[in-house]
């Protein structure tokens, strides 16, 4: 019952954040009620999956056949979970998948692709000017931490290049290795033309 | 032929919570009850369960195993908290049926989920679960929550629902069971026959049909009884699972 319970408010929580995003909700509609299981080699725990227009249903067991089963251990699926190229990781020697592959994918692009509108969710608990103003204060605050952030970087990057002298400055560093670039090239002609001459040099017993 | 229980001149009795009743009112002294409680079922049965009763209608979902396009039939379903449920899952392809022999929890039930917008591929039908009004092999999931105990002739409503099922299809019968910790036992005869029936007046001002409650789910069979009617009804593979130490039991069968 303790698992239920969880499982309940986890899918109440993970509904919630479906609704933000206008497009998840329709992408999962297209599913059609498919059932997924995700079936955890190590630690062993089970959980099944269903997608429809009202978002997911999560169950700790399901009383028919899956559409499709991903079997794999929990540190693959956590990859799987925060890796953008889920691919590699699904052809890993670890994971097993029966079934129809498509339904797993689609999920995962739809939970990858979340945008979530919180202003929207904000505005039907404050009203529309308070969500405003709170939204305008935290992009100016947002676009303030950006700019520091910035600032610092280019104020140490020119303090260990030029007080500190502690590494090369890029300017520097592209001249030198231009240098080089030129010196090598150099070094190709000159061998080129040795070459030339000791074969010009070297009697030719053909004749 | 003759129906053996019209030979006798003294009609046969059933019981009704603690009393013996003749059979044929039974039906009509359990439909007072739901008459009484219809307007406040689902909040009495939040303040009784502590909410729980939620997470013993989540679990009967899971082990229904519904399917996108499935027909299911909700017997008894009352105020349509599985309805609403199967109804999602089987979505515009699939049928479900909401059934019960009691018109103002019908009722309710009917004007509840239409407010919440569940509609389309929900039907409503009284019927009695003992004789149900549909073709053989008919649907994929029946389910039975908290209704069974209230039927006069088990057997005959158990045979009903393997009949509309088809092949491989899955009965569920959620119902009140017997605790199998003797302690808790205890507790819960001291909840069920002093509070239940004070939270009943309080609420419904009816005491008497919480009595009913109480002094029912006492005269249900137990869990292995129940299994064995199932069992002999033609139900294969029979489990049950039981919930909040027993109070509870979730029956499933499925039909060969």
């Amino acid at each position: 019952m303790l698992r239920a319970a969880l499982l309940a408010g986890a899918e109440h929580s993970v509904n919630r954040a479906l609704r933000l995003d206008p497009t998840a909700l329709p992408r999962l509609a297209r599913l059609g009620g498919r059932v997924i299981e995700i079936d955890c080699t190590a630690p062993a725990w089970r959980l099944f999956l269903l997608a429809d227009s009202e978002g997911l249903r999560l169950a700790g067991d399901w009383g028919s056949e899956p559409d499709c089963r991903l079997r794999a251990p929990a540190t693959s699926l956590v990859k799987l979970a925060a890796s953008r190229n889920k691919t590699a990781i699904l052809h890993g020697p670890d994971v097993e998948i029966e079934g129809d592959s498509s339904a797993l994918m689609s999920l995962a692009e739809v939970l990858q692709d979340l945008e979530l509108d919180w202003e929207y969710e904000v505005s039907r608990l404050l009203g529309p000017v308070a969500t405003q103003l709170l939204a305008s204060g935290l992009r100016a605050q947002a676009g303030w931490l950006r700019q520091s952030a910035e600032s610092l970087r280019q104020d140490l990057a020119d303090y260990l290049n030029e007080e500190s002298r502690a590494l090369v400055g890029s300017d520097e560093a592209e001249t030198r290795f231009a240098e080089l670039d030129r010196l090598k090239l150099d070094l190709d002609r000159l061998e080129a033309r040795v070459e030339r001459l000791a074969h010009h040099l070297t009697p030719d017993r053909s004749e | 032929m003759t129906d053996p229980r019209k030979e006798h001149d003294a009609e046969p009795t059933t019981h009704f919570g603690y009393k013996n009743v003749p059979e044929s009112k039974k039906a009509e002294k359990v439909a007072e009850v739901f008459h009484s409680v219809a307007a406040k079922y689902d909040l009495m049965n939040d303040l009784m369960s502590g909410g729980v009763h939620r997470l013993w209608k989540r679990f009967t979902i899971e082990l229904s195993g519904a399917r996108h396009g499935n027909r299911v039939l909700d017997i008894a379903g009352g105020t349509g908290d599985l309805t609403r449920q199967f109804s999602r899952i089987v979505g515009p392809t699939g049928e479900v049926v909401l059934a019960d022999i009691n018109a103002s929890m019908l009722k309710v039930g009917r004007d509840r989920l239409l407010d919440k917008g569940v509609a389309g591929n929900v039907k409503f039908v009284q019927a009695d679960a003992e004789k149900l009004p549909f073709p053989d092999n008919h649907f994929d999931v029946v389910t039975i929550a908290f209704g069974l105990r209230n039927v006069t002739h088990k057997e005959d409503a158990i045979a009903s629902m393997l009949r509309v099922l088809k092949p491989g299809g899955r009965l569920l019968v959620l119902e009140f069971s017997k605790p199998t910790n003797p302690l808790f036992s205890k507790a819960y005869d001291a909840y069920s026959f002093s509070l239940l029936p004070m939270m009943g007046k309080l609420i419904t001002n009816d005491s008497e049909s919480y009595r009913y409650l109480a002094e029912s789910i006492r005269m249900h069979p137990d869990q292995e009884t129940l299994k064995g009617m199932m069992v002999d009804a033609g139900f294969e593979r029979v489990t049950y699972h039981n919930m909040t130490g027993g109070i509870v039991a979730l029956h499933r069968g499925i039909k060969p």
